[in-house]
């Protein structure tokens, strides 16, 4: 067998109109980074603090990544509309924050689908590809942190919810 | 033979001529002149392209100096985006075929039955649309195992779990345990796999499309790992955060149900199997497909 080649016309550097795209992936990953934060500084997490600092953290280097990746064009700011929607579900009770993160990286998980299918350089596409496998695991360990069971709730761990995946094809409030 | 080939001949025996005499034997004290001596070099060259010049390339002789096979025209083999989606239903089969395995051996019960039953059930779907988006872009579906990765991945894992008499391996001792160690390694690796995908393949919407199954992947393996490890559900390694939120050893444990920052295209280890006499169980890595074992779109179904 020769060396086998991929083959895509695609660029690889994200274009304009990704750079959009993944300036508005990094505003709302700073956006749930500070809802988590805030959640934590309330006190939320009882024996599972250490896994919401950890997911903090992670939406942080989500943020950092996509400098790296389209550089002066990043934000650098959260989506501020995002935190003061939310910033009510993120106070002490670890159960609720659990649910309202749970939808939240829910709603991640379906826009950054739609990016990804939009992008069209293969370095950005790469990247929020990446990101996407772990929101989702963020979703099952969230619902396992709301005391939920993945035999009697299977859906709410394994299932990204319509209305999250309508929600993101129309456009939104999350990107 | 044509007027080139006569010219090496006739060089050829110009050179035996000049070394005749020569004592090569003594290598010291040598008659051989320098310049004599670049002449031999010269003449065992001219001599092998002399042979291999006038060798045959379809002859059935035994073989010689000389005689080199015809050389067969490779198989040209881009990587596709059928290629890929080939490869995907490949790895959906490879699934499906472990947990019928092991539902079929009685190795689940409870609670570990029920969401296998849904871990396969997932799979089966997710075979059938890369199936499909493999027929709409005009290719055949590839509706079996991935045959290398069966080989030398899942064929092995089971053995080591169920045993096998005539190779010597004896059953583990834990099946259900190790089990979910294989179906996490198994479910991470899927995952792993789709998002391997985005940047290969040509077509945008397909990238969302391999994504939006990765990431149900990640959620089985993610499922495994809280059930693995409850007490730890995102590992800290890797992150700079505080102190007092690290965990307190110095070793990943095998699970998480978040076990990094980005999904990785790293090597899965999963270890399997009765304990030798020196106490060593096997470990496996389990890897994304690599180019070897992609099902292009000539390698055929059975």
């Amino acid at each position: 067998m020769t060396a086998p080649k991929i083959i895509s016309a695609s660029p690889v550097r994200p274009t304009e109109a990704d750079t959009e795209l993944l300036a508005s992936v990094q505003a709302s990953a700073l956006a749930i980074r500070d809802l988590y934060h805030a959640a934590i500084a309330a006190g939320a997490g009882g024996d599972h603090v250490a896994s919401l600092v950890a997911i903090a953290a992670h939406h942080d280097a989500y943020a950092q990544a996509i400098s790296s990746l389209i550089g002066r064009a990043a934000p650098q700011a959260r989506d501020s509309k995002l935190f003061t929607d939310n910033k009510a579900n993120f106070g002490a009770d670890t159960t609720a924050v659990a649910l309202a993160a749970h939808t939240l990286e829910n709603d991640l998980v379906a826009a950054h689908t739609e990016v990804v299918g939009s992008l069209e350089g293969t370095e950005g596409a790469a990247l929020v590809a990446s990101m996407i496998i772990i929101e989702a695991r963020h979703v099952v360990a969230l619902a396992a942190i709301a005391g939920k069971s993945p035999v009697s709730d299977t859906d709410l761990f394994l299932v990204t919810p319509e209305a999250a995946t309508a929600d993101a094809q129309t456009t939104t409030t999350i990107a | 033979m044509n007027n080139s080939h006569r010219e090496e001949l006739h060089t050829f025996s110009k050179i035996v001529k000049a070394t005749q005499g020569a004592d090569f034997g003594s290598a010291v004290q040598s008659s051989l002149s320098r310049r004599r001596f670049f002449i031999a070099g010269g003449a065992t060259i001219s001599f092998g392209a002399l042979l291999a010049a006038c060798g045959g390339s379809t002859t059935t002789d035994i073989a010689r100096i000389g005689n080199a096979p015809e050389k067969t025209k490779l198989v040209d083999a881009p990587v596709t985006d059928i290629a890929l989606l080939r490869t995907a239903t490949s790895l959906e089969h490879n699934a499906i075929f472990v947990y019928e395995a092991v539902v079929a051996a009685g190795l689940l019960s409870g609670d570990a039955a029920i969401l296998a039953a849904r871990f396969l059930s997932d799979h089966q779907a997710h075979a059938e649309a890369t199936a499909s988006l493999t027929e709409k872009l005009g290719g055949k579906a590839f509706n079996e195992p991935n045959p290398r990765l069966q080989s030398i991945y899942i064929e092995p894992a089971l053995r080591l779990i169920t045993g096998d008499e005539a190779k010597g391996i004896p059953a583990t001792d834990d099946p259900v345990a190790d089990v979910l160690a294989l179906a996490y390694a198994l479910e991470t690796i899927a995952g792993s796999t789709y998002q391997v995908y985005v940047p290969m393949l040509a077509d945008p919407a397909l990238r969302g499309a391999a994504i939006g199954i990765g990431e149900q992947e990640a959620r089985h393996a993610a499922v495994i790992g809280s059930l693995l490890n409850p007490g730890r559900l995102v590992s800290s390694f890797g992150l700079s955060i505080a102190a007092e939120y690290q965990e307190e050893t110095d070793v990943p444990a095998a699970a998480y149900a978040v076990p990094t920052a980005f999904g990785t295209k790293a090597p899965v280890p999963v270890t399997l199997g009765a304990a030798n006499e020196s106490g060593i169980r096997t470990s496996l890595n389990l890897e994304t497909p690599s180019l070897n074992s992609l099902v292009y779109e000539y390698v055929d179904g059975e």
